[in-house]
This record gives C-alpha cells, structure tokens and sequence, in this order.
C-alpha cells in the first residue's frame, strides 16, 4: 500500500502509552519522594476523569457544561452517604454515587437539549449552582459546610487508594480513546459542526447529546466518589462553580479533544493551584495571566505547544490517473441500492408571510437524475431542505418510495435511504477526507469486535476503509484521503462531501449545488461521476444553477419561479418553454454562453 | 606562635564550633488560613494571621533560642485545598506543628489527618465546638484550638439575654454554621423555660435583610440574635423598618468593619461574645502596636489577639523542645504556662482534658461604646 | 403588619434587578455584534463600586466622580477588547471550541479583581449614598421608605433600555452594528467599519458596567468578591429575557429580582433556589428567552 493510504488507516490505541502509565503507577510508591506526591497523584488521577468527561463533551460534541462541579458533588455525595448512613462497602456506594450523578446529567441533559451555545453554558451554570445551594443548605443530609465527617476510605493506606484511582483513570482513558478514534467520535464531531449535517446522516441528535451529557456528568461523579473517600471528608465549599471553572481550564490548556490533553490539563492546573497556595497575595493575578498566556499563545493547548503543529499538512500526492468519460473503474461495491422514486405533492412552505414554496408537486422517477432550477430566491432550497426534512411542509406530502415520509425527522429519512449534500460544503474540518466519508457508513460490526480491533490494533475497520477508498478512488480523489479538508482544494472537496454522500448507500441523493464555485474542469468530473451514478441505478436529484451542467446530465428537470412550479419536463421542453426563458433563462443564444 | 597561643586559639576555635553546633536549630510551623475568598472568610483569616505575625515579630525580639519560620498557605476555604495543603505540610515540608484556618469544615476535615499523623494543630480562628471534642479522648490528643468557642459564647448570650429580655428573635444563616448556632440557641433558651419569639433564616451571600427584620418587628422582638455571617446587614436594614431592637451575636460583631459600614451610632450598645478587652493592661497596648504595624488593615482585635495567642503557645512549646520533634511539642503544648495572653486566654491555657485556649470562665461579654468595643458590665 | 412592607421589599428587589438587567445588556450587545460576552462584567461592576468609593473618599463631587468613573471603566473595556476578545478573531471555532472567550474574559476577571483586592484590601467596604451625606438617607414615598438610588437604577435602567430600542433598531448605526453582527465580512464589504464597532460595543459594555457599579454601592455591600454572583444572575437574567432585545433583557431583569425578592421573603432558606429553577425551566421551556427570537439552525 502507498504512504498515503497508509496514513489513512485508522488510528488504534496506544499501548505503550497505557503501560507506560502502569508501570509509572506502580514504581511511584517504591520512589524516594514524599507521601505527598502520592497524595497528589490521586487528585490527578481523579481530576483528569472528570476532565476526560469534560473533553469528549466539549472537544468532541461541543456541548459546553459550567457546572461539572454539581455532578461532581452528586457523586461524592451519594457516595460518602451510601457508605456512612447505609453501611454499603465502598465499591457499592461509588456505583451509587456514579449512578446518582448519571441520573442528575440525564435531568439537565434534558433541559440541555433545548438548548445551545451561550444558553447551554447558561442552563447548565444554573444547574451546578442549583446543586451547590442545595449541598449548602440541606443540612440534614449534606452537613452543609461543616460536611460528612467519617466517610469510609480505601485501603487505609495512600498506594492502594492510588492503584484504585490509577486504574479507573486508566479503564475511562481507554475508553475515551476509543470513542475519539471510533465512528462515535465521527459522529459526535459532525454533531459538533452542525446539528442539521449530523441528520442528515443519519444521527440522532438528540439521543447522542443526551447520551454525551449524562455520561460527562457521570464520569464527573465518578471523580466526585473518589475524592470524598479520598481524606473521608465531604464539604459543600468544594462544590462551587470554581470547581467547574477549573474543570474547563483544566481540559483547555490540556488541549481540547486531543487525548492526553486532559491529564496534562489536569497536571498543569494542579500544580498551578499548589504553586499559589504559597503565593495568596498574587494567586488570583497569577492564575488569570497564564490563563491568559496560555490561551492566546497556545491555542491547541500544552498538547498542540509538545507536538508542534500537529503532523506537517499532508499534501495530496499526485492523483492517479481518473476515472475517464470512457469507462473509468467501476464501483466496486456490492453496488448501489436501486433507486427509488421521489414524489413530491403539493408541498407549501411559507415563513414570515412569504410563501417561500407554494404547491409544488414534483415526481422523480428512479434511476434518473431529476434538475432543480430557477431564479434566486425561487424556493429551490427551501424545496430540498423540506425533502430532506430539515424543514416542516405547511401542506402537501413528501413520499420516498412508496413511504410517506412528511412527518418523519431528518435522521429518519437518511436512514431510509436519503442522501445529501449542502450548498455551503459540510465536511468535519477536524478529520481527514476518508474519515468524512466513513461517517456516511452504518456500521457494520458490533461494539465489541470494533473495540477489539481497536485495542489490539488489528486492522481496525479494515472492511470500513477499503470501501471508503474504492468510493474515493471511483470519484478519483484516492489520493487525497488522508488530507484535513481544508489541506484539499475546493473542488476536492465538494467530492468528498459527494463521497460521503455515497457512503450512505442512498437510495436517493439530493445534491444542493454540487458545482458551485468550481471551475470546468472539476465540474465536469462531478458531472462524470453524478451520470456514473445514474449509471449504477441511484436516483439524483441536483438543484443547480449552471446550465450546461443542469442541461448536460439531467434526464427531466423541474422549474421553480416565486416558490410556484412554472415548468416540468425534458431538458429540449423546458428549455423552450417561454415561460422559464421569460422567469431565467433570457434568449436561448445567450443561455449556451452563460457557461465557462 | 607560642605553645599557649596555639592552645588559646585552638579553644576558641572549639568553642566557635561547639555553639556553632548547638545555635539556632530551625524549627518550620506551618500555618493554613482561608486568606482569598469573601470578606467572610478573608477577615478571620488575615486578622489571625496578623495577631500570628506579631507574635512572631516579639518571639525573635526577645530572643528565642529556636529560629522558626513560618510556612503559610491559603486554603481558599476549600475543604479539598485544605486536605491536601495538611498533607503538604506534614509530609513535604515536614513541619511539625501547624496552626489554622478559618473555616470550621476545613478544620474537620483535616485535624484526623494531624492526629493520625502525630503533628499537633493549634486551630483557629475556627469556632465550631466540635473541634477539640473530637479527638479529646484520644491519648495523646493532637488537636488544640485558641479561638472562640461556639458553646460557651453562646451560653454567655443566653445567660444575659435570657434574664433582660421577654421577646428575643434570631436570625442565621443557612449554612450548616448557622443552622447549628440557631439548634445551640433553642436548646439553651429552652433549658431556661423560653422561647425564641422569631426565627429567620437567609442565605449567606444575601445582599438585604429587610424581610426577615421585618417580621423581628411585627413579632414585636427587642432583642436579635445576629448569628448571620453578614454582620452589618441587620443594623443597615433598620432605618428602613424604623425599628430599634438591641442587637446581640456571636463576636463577629465585634469586627471594625461593621461600625465602619453602618456607623458608629447604629452599633452603640450592641453585645457580643468576647475574649479580649482592649481597655485594660496588656490588651491595650497590643491593640495599638496593632494599629500602628497594620494601621486600617487591622480591623479585628479579638480574632487577631487570639492569634497572637496560639503562636505564642505555639513558639513557646517549640523553643522548649528545641526540635522538629512533633510528640515533643505536642506535650509541651499541653503542658504551657506562664502564657501572657492578650485575649482572655489564661496562663496556662491546656490541660490533658481540656485544648481549648479559651474556656467558658474566660469568655465573658462585650458591648459597643463609643466606637470601642468595652466588656459587659 | 405594616402594609407598606411587600411592596418596599419589591422595590428592593426591582432595584436589584434593574442592576442585572444593566449588566446583562452589555451581554446583549456583545453577543449581537461577535457572539461572545464578559465572563466577568459583575467584576467590572465591582471595580466600577470600587471605583466610586476612591472618588468619595477624594471628596470629588458626585457629578464629576461619575464621569470620572466611566472613563476608567472605558478603558478597562479597551483592556478587556483588545487582550481577552480581539486575539481570538477567526480563531478556528473546531478545535479550541467556540468558548475560548469564557476562559480569556474570566482571566482578565482574575487579574482584576487581584488588582482591587491589593489595592482596597479584601474586606467590605462602605459606599455611601450619592446624594446625601447622611448614611441611613431615605425617601418616603407612599409610605415606603425607600432608598434613592434604588429609584435612580430602576429608572437608569429603563431608560437605557429604552435608548438602546432606539438606537439598534431605528437608527442607522444600530442598523451597521445589526449587519456586522449578520454578516461581518458583507458589512465590512459595505465600507462598514466592522474592527471599531466590535471594540465599540465592548466600551458600551464596559458604560453600563459603570452606571450599575456607580448605583449598586449605596444598594449593597462592596467587596471584591461580589462579580460572580452578579455575572450569574445577570447571565441568567438574558437567558430569561432572551438575548434579542434591550426590551426583553430589561423585562427579564425585573422580573427575576421581584420573584428573587418575593421568593426570600416567603421561604428564606432556599429562597435564592426557586427563581433560579423557574428560570432553567422557563429556558427549557423556551429557550431562545420570553422575548427571544429562535436562531432556526438549518442551511
């Protein structure tokens, strides 16, 4: 295999590394350093879960949570009280205190969900605040500031406590490594770029949010279980939104969504914290400033300041030969799903008193590739996002197939088969090319075979990525797929979004503008590949505003004028019909140079 | 040089070493204060520290044999600060006796870590009267504590106000402080065959007392418990109310900072706890050296004496051991006298039963007059 | 019971919401324009508080210390502008998170407040009534008694509301600030100048900070650590009021400091508690805020 598709093979997990981390945990009691070190060993332990929790939450989904610290307290609360008021042994209390804090995440996760950007960080502020006053003021189960005396601790001896922290710390990394490197992290990055792109191929918004949030919120109250049985004591002045600050800090300057950015954020925060102590006159001035420094200097955060700039921007090698108009090499997939039909009845569409689309019935019949024009602001997108679902018709039916589709969400009806691509190019910035085409995938192996390959390194998602290549390598863009997409040159990567696109195995494909913004030469490979399509079966349909293109490929095209539907036929017919020329196309000598 | 010669300077040389030897061993004390946070916290905290610093100022004027640092940290008033800063302490900078801090959770939190580990810790200026209960019958008890205690200023309160008043309200925070002060008070005044007529809670971080001094007034109560951590809220929501109860607390009340913000008048005839009277003798002189090392930083005398106090004891039983010897210190703690106290502390303050500086002889009752803070008559 | 007493209460508490309404405003107008705000506007308060007090203390009078006061928090503000937001411009939104300014502004917050504690010391500080040299001055109206500067916030704060109304939607630089904040490389294309307005809204930002700095002293006590709890509720007053209009924001305020007033004086345990949770519910419920406008996110 060449260099580049090497490079394009999945990551797996870093063995050294884990042992590397035993072996550390297991010298250090034996090390001529002072009980104190150990001490701190186990906050850093426990610190960095919760940071672990905050990074995958917002590094990966980018949901932002300010109040990791009322989680935190659910944890060491259930905790402390299972093992002091119930007598459960430790390991029992700590599932309890987890569960408690997973219960609380998945309460907020709900209200979460309603929620983004500034007023998700504000909804769950409230949340951790709300936590905080309740911890203070209930006195008769929390003990208020004065705390829970007497809470049980492990082992009675520092380097037991810190074996049980290391491991926990050491199983929650692995699996965070796992979800990073694994279709859960595509899915959760695109759910981070858009929550529009992520259903459109197929993910469910809503339950991933809600699954990311209750797990960060329960890997916080894992730490927060550890550290009340940490020195036996649980006090309410721990739990303020300080707490969560840090938390944030501690997973930023770490560097956000890497995968050791949480235990290098968390040493560096708390060695920070230890060289204040001594310093209170100036702490809060120091604290802020290389808050400051570290933000504005090292954006990528301590990981991205130790490993230079990531990896040196891959350049695409030079590409192989294309697929010719000739014949090219075919898909060699177990072949495209046979297209289905699209019809479209009397669908309305108005917002804000204008009827963006009014009446349209549309049918497309399988196999083909059906145009969608007209002049700006005819409604033609607004058309696409009710197929797609990303809109709500008014009136009128959408129906796939022979499946009424009309109330089902987007998710849904990517999963029934419906594939597209977006007029402003949605591709995960942070993933190579291959890996955006991967996300269109369903996945085919369980949880534990994939976790498997992962951890042992075994070709993982082999099967995944050879059909990926062949999809890149059908649309002869093979070369470019271990590139970031903003390493690869527009056109490129309109056909990675196309690629993608055809990782879902659709049935029907919407494709909003594919040749937007290239030049001839790449969007005639576009057109190549989109009747390559037809060829195997698929069903397009392309909303386009170049004519040669729309001319060129369409076998029937549907014409939109003030949200109305003023034209449906051939491409001969429409090109004739006074009523199109009249709306767009202006005299039919002109329309032939409108191109180029 | 002459054979006696050579013997004269090879004494002087022995004697150069031998002192060389034996001179200023160097013994660290620790100290944990809550000194960032709200003023709270920050105002007991910088205060003890303040009465500690002076101490340490007098202990190397008058030549204390042993030379001792201090190894300050700020807690933040985080338990988990607090937990892991002991640990730094005893197993780091291996000190062997600690003072501090201000939070009473704080010093719960950490005083089984000390008496695990065999250091003393002389707390303060925390108040809660678990404290010392909690390990006193531990043989040998590690944990001392030179402040105020919560039981017996309490106690002092009900005496007073029990035979003067008929109507007495109370008000505390919600916190677990203020939750605990207000079941002392029920209990007390019970036990004298009374009732408090109103009781009010508010948050800590509350900005207006208005609403529960407004019930203080319709219930008709002369006398408020001020038992919220916000000392000055109550008198400032008086003239709004054009209500003039007397205002009675814990010694809070006798911070600077409170006629500072609510003026002289407002706090004339108030009581509180006390253990200092800065009219008389020692006290006097030490709340002007105060005023004039810290000048308006300086802004509570009793927290502050009592500070003095415990470094006093502290130096003290260090100079006699000589040693970071913690067990050694330890007993020479229990076992101080001839302590001058600037606080009410008396001379020999510990005993195997008793580590509080302060006992409920010594804690008496003071007033605002004149913009000084006076003993009860 | 006197009567007089729930509706001088609510007046307390209206006075205190009209403050959070202020500061929540700079949120509205910094959010508009770059999509963030000052994590730490209730610390600029807080130095603004502090500020006025160094004025008093100077005997300066009043009308001269106000200005003096927003001067300095102007230049905070350009402080603020230039090292906590400008160096985050065309910061790729993917990696470092689109919350990169949360940690800057709280930073610059820490700074600040180090700053102040080392120069006034960390205690409470009394700020004397404005206009009076009478520490316990009241007003009596209605039979109320009620403090002055509680009326003079209310008011400021409704006519800030008022004024920004006008200003963001009937006159032509609210209509540039609107296009930078739609669309900021168009605006700029359209001779807008988009770096001055972005620098501009944070000195906006920073004036109103001022105005409830100077008003809030007499009102509360003034200690260094009194930022946060402001920026919270203030953060949760623009969730509330929705972050779309001055009007909303104003109506939001108001409303959290009558049901945090009427809440304490019902239930003074948890008091603080409830209007918090009605307003996590009211977000959930709606959560572009009463008088927010849903941003739909679709293509």
């Amino acid at each position: 295999m060449s260099v580049d598709v090497k490079r394009a093979q999945g990551r797996a997990a870093p063995l050294a590394g884990y042992a590397a981390f035993v072996a550390a945990v297991v010298a250090l009691p034996f090390l001529p350093v002072s009980p104190f070190v150990l001490h701190l060993a186990q906050s850093l332990c426990y610190t960095a879960i919760a940071v672990i929790g905050l990074n995958v939450l917002l590094g990966l989904s980018g949901q932002m949570s300010l109040g990791q610290a009322g989680f935190f307290a659910l944890g060491a609360y259930g905790s402390a009280l299972a093992a002091l008021r119930l007598g459960w042994p430790v390991p029992v209390s700590m599932a309890v205190g987890t569960a408690v804090a997973a219960v609380g995440g998945a309460i907020v996760g709900v209200f979460a969900l309603r929620t983004r950007g500034l007023y998700l960080a504000m909804a769950t502020m409230a949340a951790g605040f709300v936590v905080e006053i309740l911890s203070q003021r209930w006195v008769g189960i929390t003990g208020g500031a004065m705390g829970l005396t007497g809470v049980p601790q492990i082992g009675g001896d520092a380097a037991t406590f810190l074996a049980l922290a290391a491991g926990l710390y050491l199983v929650v990394q692995i699996g965070a490594d796992y979800v990073n490197d694994s279709f859960a992290g595509r899915r959760l990055r695109a759910l981070r770029e858009s929550e529009a792109f992520a259903a459109s191929v197929g993910i469910s918004v809503r339950r991933w949010r809600a699954v990311t949030f209750t797990g960060c919120a329960a890997l916080a109250g894992l730490a927060g279980t550890l550290f009340a049985h940490q020195s036996g004591y649980v006090g309410s002045d721990a739990f303020t939104i300080r707490l969560s600050i840090s938390l944030l800090i501690a997973a930023v300057i770490g560097g956000l969504g890497t995968r050791s950015g949480p235990l290098l954020g968390s040493l560096l925060l708390l060695g920070l914290v230890e060289f204040i102590s001594g310093v209170e006159k100036f702490g809060p001035m120091i604290y802020g400033g290389i808050l400051l420094t570290v933000l504005l200097l090292f954006p990528q955060g301590a990981t991205g300041a130790l490993v230079g700039w990531r990896r040196a921007p891959s350049r695409p090698s030079a590409p192989t030969e294309r697929a010719t108009a000739a014949g090219g090499r075919g898909l060699s997939l177990e072949g495209l799903p046979a297209g289905t039909s699209l019809t479209v009845e009397s669908a309305s569409k108005r917002y804000a008193g204008v009827k963006a689309v009014d009446g349209v019935s549309i049918r497309v019949a399988p196999g083909t590739i059906h145009g969608l024009i007209g002049p700006n602001g005819a409604g033609k997108s607004t058309l696409i996002n009710l197929i797609a679902g990303l809109y709500r018709c008014d009136a009128g039916r959408i129906v796939i197939g022979t499946r009424d589709v009309t109330t089902l969400a987007t998710a849904d009806r990517a999963r029934l088969g419906l594939a597209r691509t977006f007029q402003n190019l949605q591709l995960i910035e942070a993933l190579p090319a291959i890996d955006n085409v991967l996300l269109g995938m369903t996945r085919r192996r369980s949880l534990g075979s994939d976790f498997k390959d992962w951890l042992l390194r075994r070709d993982f998602e082999a099967a995944a990525r050879t059909e990926a290549l062949d999809i890149l390598r059908f649309l002869g863009i093979e070369h470019a797929a271990p590139c970031l997409p903003r390493e690869l040159s527009y056109g490129h990567r309109k056909l990675v979004e196309l690629a993608r696109a055809i990782a879902q195995r659709p049935t029907l494909m919407l494709l909003d503008e594919p040749i937007a913004g290239l030049n001839t030469v790449e969007a005639r490979e576009i057109a190549h590949a989109v009747k390559q399509l037809r060829g195997l079966g698929a069903t397009i349909v392309v909303v386009e505003h170049n004519m040669e293109f729309v001319m060129s490929i369409c076998d029937a095209i549907s014409v939109l004028d003030h949200g109305q539907l003023i034209a449906n036929g051939t491409p001969d017919a429409v090109q004739r019909d006074e009523r199109v020329v009249g709306a767009y196309l202006g005299a039919p000598a002109e329309s032939a140079e409108v191109v180029a | 040089m002459t054979t006696m010669n050579k013997v004269l300077a090879s004494m002087a040389l022995a004697c150069v070493a031998a002192t060389a030897g034996t001179a200023q061993a160097q013994v660290k004390v620790g100290v944990i204060q809550g000194l960032s946070g709200p003023p709270a916290i920050v105002d007991f905290g910088e205060s003890y520290l303040q009465g500690i610093k002076l101490a340490l100022h007098d202990y190397q004027a008058k030549g204390g044999k042993t030379k001792i640092e201090l190894v300050v940290y700020d807690d933040e008033a985080n338990p988990q600060r607090a937990v892991s800063l002991a640990n730094r302490l005893i197993q780091s900078d291996k000190v062997p006796v600690v003072i501090g801090t201000v939070s009473s959770g704080n010093v719960l939190a950490m005083s089984p870590i000390f008496q695990k580990a065999g250091v003393p810790l002389m707390a303060g200026p925390a108040v809660v009267t678990q404290i010392t209960a909690q390990f006193i019958n531990e043989s040998p008890s590690y944990i001392f504590r030179c402040s105020m205690v919560n039981q017996f200023e309490i106690g002092a309160l009900i005496d007073w106000s029990a035979a003067r008043y008929k109507k007495i309200g109370l008000i505390h925070s919600t916190t677990g402080a203020g939750i605990f002060a207000a079941n002392e008070v029920q209990e007390g005044l019970k036990g004298k065959g009374m009732q408090l007529a109103v009781v009010e809670a508010a948050a800590p971080g509350v900005n207006d007392l208005s609403a529960q001094m407004s019930k203080m007034r319709d219930a008709g109560v002369e006398l408020v418990l001020n038992f919220h951590e916000s000392y000055e809220l109550p008198f400032r929501a008086l003239a709004r109310l054009n209500y003039k109860p007397v205002i009675a607390g814990p010694w809070g009340l006798s911070s600077t900072k409170v006629p500072e913000i609510v003026g002289k008048d407002a706090v004339e005839g108030t009581v509180m706890g006390q253990a200092l009277d800065v009219t008389a003798g020692r006290a006097r002189e030490f709340d002007e050296r105060m005023r004039k090392e810290y000048g308006s930083a300086y802004r509570w005398p009793v927290v502050a004496s009592l500070g003095y106090d415990a470094a006093q004891i502290v130096f003290k039983a260090v100079d006699r051991v000589g040693k970071p010897d913690p067990a050694a210190i330890r007993d020479a703690i229990e076992n101080v006298d001839g302590i001058e106290a600037m606080s009410a502390t008396p001379a020999k303050p510990f005993a195997k039963g008793d580590h509080e500086c302060v006992d409920k002889k010594d804690v008496f009752l003071g007033v605002w007059k004149g913009g000084v803070v006076t003993r009860l008559p | 019971m006197e009567s007089t007493i729930v509706p001088q209460l609510m007046i307390t508490g209206l006075a205190l919401g009209a403050v959070y309404a202020l500061v929540a405003t700079g949120f509205y107008i910094t959010h508009l324009t770059v999509d963030k705000v000052n994590f730490g506007q209730g610390d600029f308060v807080m130095v603004a508080a502090f500020l006025m007090l160094s004025t008093r203390s100077a005997a300066i009078p009043v009308m001269l210390a106000i200005p003096l006061v927003m001067a300095g928090m102007l230049l905070l503000g350009l402080i603020l502008e230039r090292v906590a937001i400008r160096p985050l411009d065309g910061r790729r939104s993917s990696n470092v998170g689109a919350f990169a300014w949360i940690l800057t502004t709280a930073g610059v917050a820490f700074i600040v407040q180090n700053i102040v504690e080392l120069v006034y010391g960390k205690s409470s500080q009394y700020s004397p009534p404005l206009f009076s040299s009478d520490r316990n001055a009241l007003v009596h109206v209605f039979g109320m008694r009620l403090v002055v500067e509680e009326l003079l916030v209310i008011a400021t704060a409704m006519l800030v509301a008022a004024l920004f109304y006008l200003f963001m939607f009937r006159s032509r630089w609210g209509k540039n600030i609107r296009a930078v904040a739609y669309n900021p490389d168009a605006a700029a294309l359209l001779g807008i100048d988009t770096r001055m307005i972005k620098v501009a809204v944070f000195l906006v930002a920073s004036l109103l900070a001022a105005l409830a700095g100077v008003l809030i002293g007499p009102l509360v006590t003034v200690q260094p650590h009194m930022g946060l709890i402001l920026t919270i509720k203030a953060l949760v007053v623009a969730a509330v009021g929705g972050l779309s209009s001055p009007i909303g924001i104003l109506a939001g305020g108001l409303l959290f400091g009558i049901a945090e007033a009427g809440s304490n004086y019902v239930d003074s345990t948890f008091g603080d508690l409830y209007p918090l949770v009605a307003a996590m519910l009211l977000v959930a419920l709606k959560p572009s805020g009463l008088f927010g406008e849903r941003a739909a996110d679709v293509r």
